[in-house]
């Protein structure tokens, strides 16, 4: 078994939800010992959602541990309840908070408040520790306790204004999109940033990560469009400035994709070579010369021409061989996947085992993502099923905070660790 | 000057649109990062928009500006033999390269993981591309949109009745980006304390998977696929106080069935404050208001029949919100909605972002200098680290350090 990166690295989870929990989960696949501190009085709401898995007739399983959702961002960790209202949790989420290298929350400084978990509390505590605090609005500032998650910023960021069709009103984009790569991943990459510094220096240090400025800051050019030019662009539907044709193109449906019959293939063709090629793949050579499509500008002036025409060449055709076919022309193209064929008809996702799975003691056999990158000497993996709530509550109470028996039956009896 | 996290730390970056962003974040955190560019500049230095005023000029694509602030710039022509060995001396130097060149494309010109790793072995070497370095795919053309189709994103964004959506600002590349920071940070950590260098690989496909939400594990589970719902997302059916409200002069988007606020009563209490709660103190509503939260809406995603009566209903509860709303301004609705702990979001467009008061009161906003001259306001970095603060600074001018790196090389 290979060496994991981050072996020895110990990480104090008090997020819930997604953007926080999705990055101890990254510290956990790549050999972080992650503690999730939660408690039963205030379960992460992610428990309590769907998907839940099936029990063998076909009824949902019930319960803190049977959810998909909150599974799959939380494997390997160890699962501590701790009550924080009451001021003998706060002491020991202190004695936990001295013996990691990490602290990780994603609450309102309203909750950090009330805790007592703001940094100069747990830096005093602890001075070595790296703190990441990643609340939808920062730490200050007249909107600090403004709450959400990832469906809220989709439109307080600009990426509902800007995506989907101009004739439609700012739906947004189907999911808490930012909460699952952005933010968690800025989080990370901070993490270890300041990782490094404490090895060169000894310090730990605040790291804070306000949502809403992470997720502005990967929003393309349209806030840059206005800063610099004054402009305030809009939603352009599937098309680019930089390319044309650009879109998705309804194919032949598809009856064995399950409740997602319909199937689009993209295409992208970022000059007129591409487009030559892409025309004579598709069987009409022809069209590259068309003077309403030879170049790029009358490409854009005539769009909703060009589209309707490519549309009616794939609308009888297989997505899959449409999309094989501009590949082999050398035209970037695709399927519009679904998770159906992501789990199970890709090839390429199967050949590269992105997909890991593993067996949880309620849910049963759970798929899970894997790790987003590939590290060739110390590569990570999903390390477990994510914990049953409280299930280490005293694996970490004796282990790693290191406090008696006789300590956490008190602590038991006086409502602390629940 | 404060520390800087990455002091030290030097990239040789052979990057276009796909892991420029990746290197952005190196260079912001203070490593020296060296953009080894093609003669006349790759794909985003002729990406629109630009300056305006300055279409087609190479130094003025706000495009290339988002994804390469704080780096420096080399021309090197890796089709002439010249350019291969200085570009491979250049990357001996380097404690990581970066690159999203197609696969093998470096490795054909000398500049492979396996050569460059030979002669030094703690180099740590981040590669990004659409597919990955091996599998079937590991050839095939990329562009954002195929990757936002292929990791299942698309599928799960727009109406029904049009074709799946694009989320905006090139997030397949975006994804991929993050994705290869952490990647190859923890390989730098590594490194550096062990000596042994190592290859990331990281595919665009692969990076936004998880962005897929709960599609993957509705199939796992329940064998069912998650398709787009308009504004639905994940609720079985049209709810009230859920999804996009007119306001006089924008929109808000609505939550607050979903956990973590308040539920409708508050909002029916801010209505009443205002004269503007209509049928809904009165039965049958009364009773529905106070019976759609959270727990009732995880039962009707078990039982979607669950609903029962209550369907009937409610589009009253629906079209009284949407009256409410549309006699404020988006902004009003957000922040005094917020003041009272309901889930809704501004719908923002650039320009409220731009002047955002959030943003504003916290100086997240800095000034850069321009490529092309003067100084510009830009969009801050991601997060705040106390000792080690991200600093941007401007994206480099085409060519702009190739005398001074190369006279370094001799």
């Amino acid at each position: 078994m290979p060496k994991k990166p981050l072996e020895g690295l110990r990480v104090a989870d008090f997020s819930w939800y997604g953007a926080g929990p999705i990055a101890g989960n990254t510290l956990s696949q790549f050999g972080a010992e992650v503690i999730r501190v939660e408690s039963e009085t205030r379960p992460d709401g992610l428990r309590r959602v769907h998907p839940f898995a099936m029990n063998p007739d076909g009824t949902f399983k019930t319960g803190y541990n049977v959810s998909g959702y909150f599974n799959n961002f939380n494997t390997g960790k160890l699962s501590i309840q701790l009550n924080l209202n009451v001021p003998k949790g706060q002491e020991v989420a202190y004695r936990l908070i001295e013996k990691c290298d990490v602290f990780l929350t994603n609450f309102t400084p309203r909750v950090i408040d009330k805790w007592n978990l703001r940094y100069e509390q747990i830096s005093a505590v602890n001075p070595r520790i790296i703190a990441a605090y990643a609340p939808m609005q920062g730490l200050t500032g007249p909107h600090r306790d403004f709450l959400g998650f990832g469906a809220v910023l989709t439109p307080v960021t600009g990426i509902s204004h800007m995506s989907g069709f101009p004739h439609r009103p700012p739906i947004g984009v189907g999911t808490n999109y930012p909460d699952y790569v952005i933010n968690p991943g800025h989080t990370v990459t901070a993490i270890l940033a300041a990782l490094r510094y404490r090895n060169r220096t000894g310090k730990g240090q605040l790291i804070e990560l306000p949502q809403i400025e992470s997720v502005v800051n990967a929003l393309g050019t349209a806030v840059v469009e206005y800063l610099v030019n004054g402009d305030n662009p809009g939603r352009m539907g599937n098309r680019s400035l930089n390319a044309s044709p650009h879109g998705a193109f309804r194919c032949a449906d598809d009856p064995e994709s399950v409740g997602s019959v319909d199937r689009w293939v993209v295409i992208a063709c970022r000059d007129d070579r591409e487009w030559a090629a892409a025309a004579a793949a598709l069987g009409h050579p022809e069209a590259a010369a068309d003077p309403r499509f030879a170049t790029f500008e009358a490409r854009k002036a005539n769009e909703d021409e060009l589209e309707a025409l490519i549309g009616s060449w794939v609308r009888d055709r297989k997505a899959e061989d449409v999309a094989a076919a501009l590949q082999a022309a050398g035209v970037p193209a695709g399927v519009v996947q679904n998770a159906q064929d992501l789990l199970e008809r890709d090839e390429h996702m199967r050949a590269r085992g992105y997909y890991q799975y593993v067996e949880h003691p309620e849910a049963g056999r759970e798929a899970h993502d894997g790790p987003a990158f590939r590290l060739s000497a110390t590569p990570g993996s999903v390390p477990g099923p994510a914990p049953l709530l409280g299930e280490h509550t005293m694996e970490v109470c004796e282990r790693i905070i290191g406090l008696s028996m006789d300590e956490v039956a008190d602590l038991l009896a006086e409502g602390v660790l629940v | 000057m404060p520390d800087r996290a990455l002091d030290g730390v030097r990239v040789i970056e052979f990057a276009d649109e796909t892991a420029a962003y990746c290197g952005r974040l190196l260079a912001d955190l203070g490593a020296e990062v060296i953009k080894v560019e093609p003669p006349g500049g790759g794909r985003l230095r002729r990406a629109r928009p630009f300056v305006r005023g300055h279409e087609g000029d190479p130094n003025a694509s706000l495009a290339f500006w988002v994804h390469n602030t704080s780096k420096k710039s080399v021309v090197l022509d890796l089709e002439t033999d010249e350019g291969r060995s200085l570009a491979r001396k250049l990357a001996l130097t380097a404690d990581i390269v970066l690159e999203d060149c197609p696969v093998g494309y470096l490795a054909e010109r000398g500049l492979g993981f396996d050569t460059l790793h030979a002669e030094k072995p703690s180099l740590v070497y981040t590669s990004v591309t659409g597919f990955g370095q091996d599998g079937p795919h590991a050839h095939w053309a990329y562009s954002d949109i195929v990757g936002q189709a292929m990791g299942g994103i698309m599928t799960l964004a727009g109406e029904p009745a049009d074709p799946p959506n694009l989320i905006y600002g090139r997030q397949a590349d975006i994804s991929a980006s993050i994705q290869a920071a952490q990647g190859t940070l923890m390989a730098l950590l590594y490194a550096e304390a062990t000596g042994e260098g190592q290859r990331v690989d990281v595919s665009a496909q692969e990076a936004l998977s998880m962005a897929q939400e709960t599609a993957m594990q509705t199939w796992d589970f329940q064998k069912r696929n998650r398709t787009r719902t308009g504004e639905l997302g994940m609720l079985p059916i049209p709810l009230p106080a859920t999804g996009v409200a007119k306001c006089k002069d924008g929109y808000v988007s609505l939550y607050i069935l979903a956990p973590a606020g308040k539920d409708l009563p508050a909002l029916v209490d801010w209505m009443r404050e205002k004269g503007m709660q209509g049928p809904l103190d009165d039965e049958p509503y009364r009773t529905i208001v106070n019976q759609l939260n959270m727990a009732w809406l995880t039962q009707l995603m078990s039982n979607p029949a669950a609903a029962g009566e209550i369907l009937q209903h409610l589009p009253v509860i629906t079209k009284t919100i949407l009256e409410f709303f549309a006699t404020m301004s988006a902004r009003e609705a957000y922040e005094e909605g917020q003041r009272r702990q309901l889930l809704i979001g501004i719908v923002s467009t650039p320009k409220d972002i731009a002047e955002n008061a959030q943003l504003r009161a916290r100086d997240w906003f800095v000034r850069i200098e321009s490529p092309i001259g003067g100084t510009v306001e830009f969009p801050g970095p991601p997060y705040r680290l106390s000792e080690t603060p991200a600093v941007i600074s401007r994206p480099p001018r085409l060519g702009e350090h190739t005398d001074e790196i190369l006279a370094s090389l001799r």
